[in-house]
């Protein structure tokens, strides 16, 4: 696994490599970046067994985040060095696995070790170049590392969709998102999920609603038991969704599972609604289905239900106001009128402080805190006083907790009846 | 025999979001909250007058406020992770004297205490390092204490600056001499976090209370446990000697405030004035003439000061 950067900038191409897929091992950080990705999956002691593995970021994944934004940014950094130092060329050596031609983005069958079983090509992209397909080649791959070291700076998660609207004009058709996407992650030796971007979009949704597509097909997600996906706006002609009082984002996709399973979205107090999804962060997708559902139904209250922990205020915070690397698109996305329903410090601190499932926040935990209350939107005088509130109760008792601190089932039934009848 | 309080006054909406933290001086009261200001109040008249606002001392919010014995020193840590040292002017204003940062890393020294003459500062990181800085000589820090890595969630120092004690998430307490700058103790700790350590006012106890709900004391001289009082229901976030080192101060999670006698190791005062967390009590220094007072703080804002009620 080598992607053979430096050939002109480093004499010797061979010292430019090791074992381990690291394209600059002289460099210390990325030898660090590895090893303490290493050390901290292996000595998570505290780090309690999540139930829901689709969340975007445990302790392990940051770590191989960091890693991978390292090997991003080194790819930049020697950009930038051969443009500064003029007359060099640059070639940048993207692998990609053979037999892949015909069955492309579908990673997880792959060994991902790239253990050379199987046949690899090479496929090399020079800069600076006279070709203008050699050239339209090299910016295709950079915009892809670009908005890949986006997503994964920001933790948002990203589908291949999603990068291929962002500059259509550029990638011409989704297959070439696709495959460099795919090669980038292979020669950088992870899965493509490191990147932070995923095959389609894996939002969820139920309720008391249906659509009608532009092909004129209807979809009734009302007799769907266990959700759907979550419909593209773009094939979406009208919705359909008399009965619905209320709509409630939810981060984690076993809350989700409990709520369908009892058919909360038909059964609840305060009527008929709507339980969506999106995993973790949302992806383009659902924030625009949100959006849409605002846009057109301004009057049903829209809610968020997020784990007590920085992360789930960024989730919240993203469908609110979008997230910071798309801020040009937010207009079309952002879904202001979001209320916070829980999980907040007095939902488990003043009835118990011992309340089963209190976990300690993470060195990172505090972190993110901090870092999220240097932002504007948590100023004192800003909009959201109630999240810097609730992020400095978060630092002060060093406490954060997942949504199932709620109960499961039938109590967490209750718990949501009560919030949606008082109000937030 | 139990102890009876009458609240005096109430400073109502003292800031505009939860109190963290209180300090007081022989005459003033010190606010910190999670807005940028620190407040100051006058304790000598009645009505606690607001007298100082220090305006943007922490854009991100202020977790601890700490002052010297002799009222002329106070520290003040945020979370964006700045302490600032704050001393009072000829004017009899506070104004900001300097910065402490520990290393470039921003947010690492979390709880803050300050000796009886406000030379020395002992301060806690998120990583358990227990640090001690010379406020007199350039601001240096002077002491490192390692220990076993966990959250410093409270430390105290004592009077003669002698002895710095921590309180730790995973419930240890540790006592170091500062002369010989080695740890003296590592207490028998209380397994749940430990939000709150005080030296008693002669330095001979030390008292650490939190999550476990029980105020643990202990003989300083010998490292070992003396009492535990219990009787709280919920955390324990603040714990506090009296002057004469008879009655210990104790505000929870669930707003309620104790008073215990360290003779009859007995809760003798509960007040329950609040449902809303009190982040932080103190008792007023002992004034000539005047009966006992503490002040009570936290979440719903505002500031409330008790007097015992004296028999005639």
């Amino acid at each position: 696994m080598d992607i053979d950067l430096l050939s002109d900038v480093v004499s010797e191409s061979e010292m430019a490599l090791d074992d381990h897929g690291n394209m600059l091992p002289n460099l210390p950080q990325s030898r660090l970046t590895h090893e303490q990705a290493y050390q901290a999956v292996d000595s998570s002691p505290d780090s309690f067994p999540r139930s829901d593995s689709t969340r975007p970021f445990n302790i392990g994944r940051q770590n191989q985040a960091g890693a991978v934004i390292t090997k991003i940014e080194d790819i930049f950094e020697s950009i930038t060095e051969c443009m500064l130092e003029g007359k060099k060329e640059l070639t940048i050596k993207l692998k990609s696995r053979s037999g892949h031609n015909n069955k492309y983005g579908d990673f997880d069958d792959d060994d991902a070790d790239g253990s050379g079983v199987k046949r690899l090509s090479t496929r090399a992209i020079t800069f600076p170049t006279k070709s203008p397909q050699e050239a339209w080649r090299f910016t295709a791959l950079l915009r892809i590392l670009e908005l890949s070291h986006e997503a994964l700076v920001t933790g948002v998660v990203t589908t291949k969709r999603d990068i291929y609207y962002r500059d259509p004009e550029l990638f011409v058709k989704q297959t070439v998102v696709d495959r460099y996407v795919d090669d980038i992650a292979f020669t950088l030796g992870f899965e493509r999920d490191a990147l932070n971007v995923v095959a389609a979009a894996k939002s969820l949704v139920a309720g008391a609603f249906s659509i009608i597509r532009t092909d004129q097909s209807i979809m009734d997600y009302s007799i769907e038991n266990d959700g759907a996906l979550i419909p593209n706006t773009k094939e979406i002609r009208d919705l359909n969704l008399p009965d619905v009082r209320w709509i409630i984002v939810i981060e984690k996709e076993a809350t989700f599972r409990t709520l369908v399973t009892n058919q909360y979205w038909q059964d609840s107090l305060v009527g008929k609604g709507i339980i969506i999804t999106a995993k973790g962060y949302p992806d383009v997708q659902t924030r625009q289905f949100l959006h849409l559902l605002w846009t057109r139904f301004p009057r049903i209250p829209i809610y968020a239900l997020v784990d007590f922990d920085p992360d789930g205020l960024g989730i919240m915070s993203t469908y609110k106001h979008g997230s910071m690397a798309l801020a040009h698109e937010s207009i079309n996305l952002a879904v202001p009128s979001i209320q916070w329903l829980g999980v907040r410090s007095s939902d488990f601190l003043t009835d118990g402080p011992d309340a089963q499932g209190l976990l300690k926040l993470t060195a990172r935990d505090r972190r993110i805190s901090r870092k999220m209350l240097e932002k504007e939107m948590f100023g004192e005088e800003a909009q959201e006083t109630d999240w810097r509130r609730e992020l400095q109760v978060m630092l002060m008792t060093n406490v954060k907790a997942e949504i199932q601190i709620l109960g499961n089932g039938e109590s967490l039934g209750t718990w949501l009846d009560g919030k949606l009848l008082n109000g937030t | 025999m139990s102890k009876q309080y009458l609240t005096t006054h109430t400073v109502d909406d003292a800031h505009i979001t939860d109190i963290f933290s209180i300090a007081t001086t022989p005459t003033q009261l010190l606010s910190a909250s999670g807005g940028s200001s620190i407040k100051v109040h006058s304790t000598s008249s009645p009505d606690i007058p607001l007298e100082q606002t220090l305006c943007g001392a922490h854009t991100l919010g202020c977790h601890h406020i700490v002052t010297a014995r002799n009222g002329r020193m106070a520290a003040s840590a945020g979370f964006g992770g700045e302490v600032k040292i704050w001393s009072i002017s000829e004017e009899h204003q506070w104004v900001e004297e300097g910065k402490i940062m520990d290393g470039n890393k921003a947010g690492e020294i979390w709880a803050i205490a300050l000796s009886e003459d406000g030379q020395f500062l002992a301060s806690t990181t998120y990583d358990g390092r227990i640090n001690v800085w010379d406020l007199l000589d350039g601001r240096k820090k002077i002491r490192e204490y390692e220990t076993k890595g966990s959250f410093g969630m409270s430390i105290d120092m004592s009077r003669d600056g002698r002895f710095t004690a921590s309180g730790h998430e995973n419930g240890g307490v540790y006592i170091f001499n500062n002369d010989t700058g080695r740890m003296l103790y590592s207490l028998p700790g209380l397994v749940k976090p430990v939000r709150s350590v005080a030296f008693s006012p002669a330095g001979t106890r030390l008292a650490a209370a939190g999550d476990a709900r029980v105020i643990a004391l202990y003989d300083v001289q010998h490292g070992e446990q003396v009492a535990n009082l219990t009787g709280h229901s919920a955390w324990i976030l603040s714990v506090d000697w009296s002057d004469t080192g008879e009655y210990l101060l104790s505000g929870s999670y669930d707003g309620k405030v104790k008073v215990w006698s360290i003779d009859r190791r007995a809760c003798v005062a509960t007040h329950s004035e609040t449902d809303k967390t009190l982040w932080s009590i103190k008792w007023l220094p002992k004034n000539p003439g005047k009966s006992e007072a503490f002040a009570a703080a936290g979440a719903n804002r505002s500031i409330s000061l008790y007097r015992e009620a004296t028999g005639g």
